[in-house]
């Protein structure tokens, strides 16, 4: 069965700015995904069609499917369930006052027993290296702390499909190698949208090329990210990770 | 604008604020109801009143100028209010009696959200069964004051990179500008806020 199913998924926004293109991919149970493209040019519009944020009228003919159910007004509850996604801006996806109550939102919102609730933020605060620092402010963290702490309250409603939008960026070095780390221990079937190459040959099999709302390149990482002509011709580069075999 | 505004001693460490929050919340409505129902002829009263909250703001611990200078921010108010009860007959001793009146107000206010953070208030408002959508939107506006507080100091900082001239004029078109702005920005991530809120299960 495939985690996610798209079928010519065309979308408009209210301005008149074609965003997606009819786009069509699949992703199998376990695989993580690159979504590369440059700036503009659908990944995050994708991105929240993928647990029914978009488009804003919901129908039963949905060109998306997850799990092999297509995402509807009935069951979106469900889905949402399922996919955990994990926005660019940590500021817009931490709302609660402190860490342990943003961790514990999605638990409540499931309906969780208050016991459970606390175990899953627990468990989730230890997978991300966040012991301890339940307690703190949300808008006192660092950047790094506040994307680790999207990711645990994600990470507490127990998704089978992670979505991240540009999950390294604003980074520095450090948290940029930490948090790809984390990502690596996560069994979750992941679709990881970055501008990030490394990360995309590091963690992804295989990687999604858009551009302009269309998909322009499917296939292994390693291939298409060698592929000068197809990276430059769409606001990409070849990684030097790829350039340079020798160690360093 | 600056943070310094929002910036106070509510996690710090006395007698007061190891308190629980409820009781502060609790004794800080007490004392401005008794000052706000007191009649007009119970100086003793109000200044017992007085009284009690120097004596707590001393338990504190808070700094006498940190207090001082919170309550000169809003004196302008404050004597704007009471300015008017001048204009009656008799009206001196009225404007004095609300002056006190209304400081006192004041200072039980500042004393409580400078003795107990913002977040205890919320958790009792919530266990007072105070309804959710009120709690709720003033968990959010706590949360996100510091963004859009960081976010306007951002762009005037940007403005002034490359502001040139000067003028008062121009500096208040300028103010405008940022504040439209800053209200753009404002809604549109309260837009993607509740996207993060519903891609959690937000009902």
């Amino acid at each position: 069965m495939n985690a996610i199913e798209i079928i010519n998924l065309k979308y408009r926004y209210h301005d008149g700015t074609e965003a997606l293109r009819g786009v069509s991919f699949r992703v199998a149970l376990g695989e993580c995904v690159a979504l590369l493209g440059p700036n503009g040019s659908g990944k995050s519009t994708l991105l929240l069609h993928l647990n029914g944020i978009l488009p804003e009228k919901l129908s039963g003919n949905s060109a998306v499917k997850i799990l092999g159910e297509p995402v509807g007004g009935q069951n979106i509850e469900t889905i949402r369930r399922q996919v955990g996604l994990v926005f660019q801006d940590p500021d817009d996806q931490l709302f609660c006052p402190t860490v342990q109550e943003d961790v514990a939102f999605g638990p409540q919102q499931l309906g969780l027993a208050e016991a459970e609730v606390a175990a899953r933020v627990d468990k989730s605060l230890a997978q991300t290296g966040l012991a301890g620092l339940g307690r703190r402010a949300t808008h006192h963290l660092s950047h790094g702390e506040k994307r680790r702490v999207c990711l645990a309250g994600v990470l507490a409603c127990e998704p089978a499909i992670l979505v991240l939008d540009e999950p390294t960026s604003d980074l520095d070095p450090r948290g940029r190698r930490e948090f790809k780390a984390l990502l690596r221990q996560i069994p979750a079937t992941k679709l990881i949208a970055t501008h990030d190459l490394e990360l995309a040959v590091e963690l992804c099999s295989r990687t999604v090329v858009l551009d302009r709302g269309e998909i322009v390149a499917d296939g292994a990482t390693v291939k298409l990210l060698n592929d000068e002509g197809l990276m430059l011709a769409h606001g990409l580069e070849c990684p030097h990770i790829l350039r340079h075999v020798h160690p360093h | 604008m600056s943070l310094r505004l929002l910036h106070n001693h509510s996690r710090g460490d006395s007698a007061i604020h190891r308190l629980p929050a409820a009781l502060k919340l609790g004794v800080a409505l007490a004392l401005v109801l008794t000052t706000v129902l007191l009649p007009r002829a119970q100086i003793a009263a109000l200044l017992a009143v007085a009284a009690v909250q120097i004596l707590i703001a001393a338990a504190s611990r808070l700094p006498a100028w940190f207090l001082l200078r919170r309550m000169l921010l809003l004196e302008p108010l404050v004597i704007g209010v009471a300015v008017l009860m001048l204009f009656q007959p008799g009206g001196g001793h009225v404007f004095a009696v609300i002056l006190l009146k209304t400081n006192l107000c004041l200072l039980a206010t500042v004393l409580l959200s400078n003795t107990t953070p913002f977040t205890e208030m919320l958790r009792v408002l919530k266990r007072l069964r105070v309804p959710w959508m009120f709690v709720t939107t003033l968990t959010l506006m706590h949360r996100y004051l510091f963004v859009l507080v960081d976010e306007a100091e951002r762009m005037r900082r940007a403005r002034a990179g490359r502001t040139f001239r000067r003028g008062r004029r121009f500096q208040w078109g300028v103010l405008a500008t940022v504040l439209g702005q800053l209200f753009i920005r404002a809604s549109e991530r309260a837009e993607r806020i509740y996207d993060a809120m519903c891609a959690r299960g937000w009902k």
